[in-house]
């Protein structure tokens, strides 16, 4: 056992924590945090996708021991007050959800990514997502509830210009 | 419990090595973890002690200065060296194979020395690094001492490595700075796959044309320098005799070859011609 | 339940609304078994046999029982129980033989999951391997070893299924429609060739998971990461001999199922280990691997096919024997091969029919539904072998495909009579083949070819399939009525992805005339509260429940007017409703608003009228009829949707490379209940088929064992493996009795993606690829040899 301090969602924690471990079992076990999933546990499928000081990472590859003084964001953080992001909209708008499990996963890598390029072309969005799988929906209303997103989240032209 | 292990955090290379003397085999080096946890999770591999790295500030390090070339600690993770303007300027070829590895999410934890001493023969970095003349920097508690990377791979997932040492870092030389090239891979899917096969070449200082390849052998695999007016189909043919791929699920020997003369031919085409 | 409504006047049929499932999906809120922890409960693994086939000799537990924490051990001898759906051939737990690779032989429930395991890896167990029978062409043979040598002593489903004892055969299924031998006499040639394709994980991203309480008195709680709540419960019962007020099966969210999570699966031995530990409730949960070889898959097939044509194109016989490798159990199998039997001659017209379609049992991983049941497999063949006849005859294959198709009047080779409302799989045909320009190539496809030294090539498709379901399947929706007028529906089809309860809520607000933000479908099911639904399988829950859900509402209406009618003193045929109110036709400032009869209609002086408002709406399938066990004819069929793809490919001819690069895919839907929802069927449906197509399967070695159990060699396409161009077409010919004119399409998209990809490298390569999947690699060794030949 160790004990660690880190932050999950903006919230400060400090726990003792088994060192073998997965970040994704401990966010799910211990800290009740159970919108990140387990699809394959080897690093394949991205449903266990979370933000680590600001980049998403496979939390089934990550102990939870190395979070100790680091920042965590699951999907629980996403939405804001109880109001869904625009992406989260988005999402919901374009049908870019079915069964949900990939979901949780799918939203933090396309967040990252509109984070890191708010004008991703197609490649961007394909490149930033395919490391999520989703047996579903055939990928394109995501990939369409993305773009959306993207044009939703730009600054509105000033009309003062 | 008994199917545990002991986390170990060292905050500095003179730490890390005592941590090795003393457990030496019982203990694995943590740094990305995409390897390594696979492994615990499928019971494939089991250790008393993990040794992460990450704390290790001098490990971190990613750096390039005009007489030493691009020196990448072994903390160094494939997006930090991918989103490094310098890397991408001088080292190209490395950047580009590091692209191909795996996912997004995977390359900001896979360390490029993890890649190295995971020693797979499908490593996307490895053909990179061969070309470019990588040496790696082994550290222990008795001193240090730098191999070139292609003396460093013994075989399939086996280097050259005591259970003391470690790499601390693989520099790439200054004079692969600024070599054209390219990397080809051949993949079951379009999306993140490993290397069924593939080939990168680099032309060194304009008149050396330099080629390894993934997946076709044991190790991965350099060829001899060519001078660059060597004609397309010595190089393939030398190639060919070079490597020893094998049958298997995910392909089988007859079409690694195909296409080792296919990547071979569309590199020269697109670096020499 | 078509009505011939302007689809100007629907509200909210046909509307893309979102998904009434959206919000809690998109922050991670919704519920999955997987997530569930309950108090004191345990984590359970199982011990699974590394041999294909072996026997048993000796299980030694003695070292697993002493760690601590571990609470309760099974083995096969535990348990005297089998269980199954159309054949019950399947124990618990392997019970003195083993019969594949990864089927579980012991199971250990402790209190973390990592006692589990380690229990597990401390049982001991002593097999004498057995030669494994692998081959299903061999495994039909008579001196082949039996995987089930008590065969005749299993029950079954004797109404459909012909097990036979004595051999590996669990089902044969025939048919016989015409005069097969004068067909092939009139016909001016014949062609025959063979197709196979390999067994295929659903990978459901949510892998199977049950938890289970058994308690005293033998009360049973399940919840279970199931298709078909109902169907749990009654196998589980008929199982064990427990009635079946006792168990009670929960189904929250499902991470996908694609027919893999039909029927039974973990749940009796999670009961059992719940049981054993003394009623904690215990937890298992696959591995991304388990579910690759403890749980099942889709089967294998060989399917030959015999066709004798007229010069003019005209198909006149065809012979068809289909050898279904359903591995070591044939379960859900066995119905397989009876649903592709009835369909196997594809959306045309054979006037002489002949079937022959085994279910064959070998020591591999089991088979069980998938999503297209059987016509994923056959199509490959089928619509690979017209193109090859089409090509013979000189005949342009989409010509010869609408020379074929079934038209009003035309017979199935059920004898099932198909006449104007039952879909238009011509039109679906001309529609992809439109989009694409088939025949032609455009200026920028060729300029295309120039500049990536590419060729490009297309093809086109057809599909259909029926739901396969007993023909008796009924099913029960509920709605009631909140104090403010919202509407909850109760219903047991589960909702595991397809979206069917957005397009239910669609319907029930249009029937109501509420808002559809009024409308909620719970999403957890529970057979204690719930009414039946006998399986969420074979695309039939829009229908079935959409027709319920409409009758649902018309009993509550009738409700509402009938007390409307008093309030209002008037007669209830006078009586209209719209935007929430009930009022009187000619009066219409006369009305009563729902929610004040919502609990019962409450007079100013304290009188109560009426009671609370609920709906019942019963639906049963209308018509159809059991086959008949030797010629196959009768009316299997609640619709048949009719589809089709078209797609376009651009190949490297040096690598073998190919990729989609544009899809069209159009498919006779009757009518579209929720416009968005339908696309993303038919997308992921494509993706899937892509899937198929082009890089999933199992691989075994010569000993049996499964050599790609996990996402390292069993790819599935990403975000960056779908074509550039996606486009996706609904016909609408109104199914007479499907809810506004609907029928099912959740498996449909996924028919027929791989013979349109192959017959385009045919069209382009000139190589005939029989087997899927197609690697680039068996692109290149085609054309490699037809290189060498030259």
């Amino acid at each position: 056992m160790k004990t660690i301090t880190f932050t999950v969602n903006g919230q400060k924690y400090t726990r003792e924590v088994e060192e073998h471990k997965t970040l994704l079992r401990f966010l799910r076990e211990d800290i009740s945090l159970t919108g990140t999933k387990e699809g394959c546990g080897a690093g394949e499928c991205g449903a266990c996708t979370v933000l680590l000081n600001s980049k998403p990472v496979n939390a089934c590859l990550v102990l939870a021991v190395e979070i100790d003084g680091k920042e965590v964001i699951t999907i629980e953080g996403i939405a804001q007050d109880g109001k869904l992001s625009p992406l989260q909209e988005a999402f919901e708008r374009h049908h870019a959800i079915q069964c949900g499990f990939c979901t949780p996963g799918m939203i933090i890598s396309a967040h990252s990514l509109l984070q890191r390029n708010p004008n991703p072309k197609r490649e961007d969005i394909q490149e930033a997502i395919e490391g999520n799988f989703c047996r579903c929906t055939g990928y394109l209303q995501i990939i369409e509830a993305i773009e959306d997103a993207a044009e939703q989240l730009k600054p509105k032209k000033s009309k003062k210009r | 419990m008994q199917f545990g292990f002991t986390y170990h955090r060292p905050a500095s290379v003179i730490e890390l090595c005592e941590l090795l003397n003393r457990y030496g085999a019982k203990c694995k080096i943590l740094a990305g973890g995409t390897d390594l946890i696979v492994d615990i999770r499928a019971g494939l591999k089991k250790y008393d002690y993990i040794v992460d790295i990450k704390n290790i500030p001098e490990l971190n390090e990613l750096s390039f200065s005009k007489q030493k070339g691009l020196s990448i600690g072994a903390a160094v993770t494939c997006s930090q060296l991918i989103e490094d303007s310098t890397a991408q300027k001088k080292y190209h070829l490395l950047c580009e194979c590091a692209e191909t590895i795996a996912s997004y999410p995977l390359r900001n934890r896979a360390t490029i020395v993890g890649n190295i001493v995971n020693a797979s023969p499908c490593a996307d970095t490895a053909p990179g690094l061969l070309c470019l003349d990588a040496q790696v920097l082994i550290k222990s508690s008795s001193g240090e001492k730098t191999i070139a990377l292609k003396d460093f791979f013994e075989g399939v997932k086996k280097v050259k490595l005591a259970p003391n040492e470690f790499v601390s870092k693989i520099i790439v030389p200054p004079a692969s700075a600024e070599a054209k090239g390219a990397y080809m891979k051949l993949k079951r899917i379009k999306g993140h796959d490993l290397s069924l096969v593939s080939v990168a070449m680099a032309v060194i200082k304009k008149n050396i044309i330099r080629v390894a390849i993934a997946s076709a052998a044991p190790t991965p695999v350099i060829l001899p320098d060519f001078s660059k007016n060597t004609k397309v189909d010595e190089i393939i043919n030398v190639a060919l005799k070079t490597v020893k791929p094998i049958d298997d699920i995910r392909s089988s020997k007859d079409y690694r070859l195909h296409m080792i003369g296919v990547y071979i031919k569309r590199l020269y085409e697109q670096l020499i011609k | 339940m078509f009505e011939n409504i302007d689809p100007k006047e629907l509200k909210y049929v046909g509307k893309g609304l979102k998904r009434i499932d959206g919000i809690e999906k998109a922050t991670g809120d919704a519920l999955y078994v997987s997530d569930m922890f309950l108090h004191g409960m345990l984590h359970a693994k199982v011990k699974a046999s590394p041999f294909a086939s072996a026997r048993i000799k000796k299980i030694d537990t003695s070292r697993a029982e002493k760690l601590p924490g571990v609470r309760a051990i099974l083995t096969g001898a535990d348990l005297n129980y089998r269980v199954g759906l159309y054949i019950v051939d399947k124990y618990i737990l392997a019970k003195d033989i083993v019969r594949h690779q990864g089927e579980a032989v012991a199971a250990v429930a402790a209190d973390t999951e990592e006692i589990a395991k380690a229990a597990v890896d401390l049982i001991e167990v002593e097999y004498e391997e057995l030669e494994p029978v692998l081959d299903p062409l061999k495994a039909i043979q008579t001196d082949a070893p039996l995987v089930h040598p008590d065969l005749g002593k299993y029950s079954y489903v004797e109404a459909a299924f012909t097990p036979v004892p004595g051999t590996n055969i669990a089902n044969h299924t025939k048919l016989r429609k015409g005069d097969i031998e004068k067909g092939f006499k009139e016909a001016d040639y014949i062609f025959e060739r063979e197709y196979s394709n390999p067994s295929v994980q659903h990978v459901p991203m949510e892998t199977h998971v049950s938890i289970a309480q058994w308690q005293a008195g033998d009360k049973i709680t399940i919840w279970s990461s199931a298709q078909s709540p109902f169907t749990v419960r009654n196998l589980f019962c008929y199982s064990f001999g427990i009635s079946h007020k006792n168990v009670r099966v929960i189904v929250p969210y499902v991470g996908g199922g694609f027919g893999g999570k039909a029927g039974i699966a973990l749940e009796p031995l999670v009961a059992c280990l719940s049981k054993k530990a003394g009623g904690k409730p215990v937890k298992l949960q696959a591995t991304r691997e388990e579910e690759f070889n403890l749980l099942a898959c889709r089967s294998a097939l060989v399917y030959k096919i015999k066709t004798g044509v007229k010069k003019d194109g005209k198909i006149i016989a065809q012979r068809m024997e289909m050898f279904w490798d359903s591995g070591a159990y044939a379960d859900y199998a066995v119905n397989v091969t009876r649903a592709s039997g009835y369909s196997a001659a594809g959306p045309y017209e054979i006037p002489n029919a002949w079937l022959d379609a085994y279910t064959i049992y070998t020591n591999k991983v089991y088979g069980t539904a998938y999503r297209g049941f059987g016509h994923v497999e056959f199509f490959w063949g089928l619509e690979r072998h017209m193109d090859y006849i089409a090509d013979k005859l000189k005949i342009d294959p989409l010509k010869f495909r609408l020379i074929n198709t079934l038209k009003p009047g035309s017979r199935t080779i059920t004898g099932e009579l198909i006449h104007e409302n039952s879909g238009n799989v011509s039109k679906c045909l001309e529609t992809v083949a439109k989009a694409i320009n088939y025949g032609v190539k455009t200026k920028e496809e060729e300029k295309r070819e120039k500049q990536n030294k590419t060729i490009i090539s297309k093809a086109v498709c057809a599909l259909h399939k029926a739901p396969a379901m007993p023909p008796f399947t009924g099913t029960v929706v509920i709605i009631k009525m909140n104090e403010d007028g919202s509407v909850i529906a109760n219903l047991a089809l589960t909702d595991y992805g397809a979206g069917t309860y957005t397009s239910i809520a669609q319907i029930i607000a249009e029937q109501l005339r509420i808002p559809f933000e009024k409308v909620k479908i719970a999403f957890e099911c529970d057979t204690d509260r719930d009414p039946y639904d006998w399986q969420t399988v074979a695309s039939k829950g829009l229908m079935l429940s959409g027709n319920a859900a409409i009758l649902a509402c018309k009993d509550m209406l009738e409700k509402m007017y009938d007390m409307a009618a008093q309030i209002l003193r008037a007669n209830p045929c006078d009586l209209r409703h719209n935007d929430e109110k009930v009022y009187i036709v000619h009066d219409p400032h006369k009305f009563v608003r729902y929610r004040e009869m919502a609990v019962g209609y409450a007079y100013s002086n304290g009188n109560g009228i009426g009671g609370p408002l609920v709906g019942v709406g019963r639906y049963t399938a209308c018509g159809l009829t059991n086959l008949d066990k030797e010629t196959g004819q009768g009316n299997p069929a609640l619709d048949w949707t009719y589809g089709a793809h078209g797609v376009v490919i651009e190949i490297d001819p040096e690598t073998g490379e190919f990729s989609v690069i544009h899809s069209a895919s159009a498919f006779d839907a009757g009518k579209v209940i929720n416009a968005a929802a339908a696309r993303g069927q038919c997308v992921g449906g494509f993706i899937q088929g892509l899937g198929t197509a082009i890089c999933e399967g199992y691989i075994y070695n010569s000993k049996g064992q499964l050599m790609n159990p996990s996402f390292t060699d069993n790819k599935i396409p990403t975000a960056k493996d779908i074509p550039e161009k996606m486009e996706v077409f609904f016909v609408e010919t109104p199914q007479l009795d499907g809810p506004y004119g609907a029928r099912g399409i959740g498996e449909h998209s996924m028919i027929s993606v791989a013979p349109a990809i192959g017959n385009a490298l045919k069209n382009a390569l000139g190589i005939e690829l029989l087997r899927m999947p197609i690697r680039s690699e068996d692109v290149w060794r085609e054309l490699s040899k037809k290189r060498k030949a030259k």
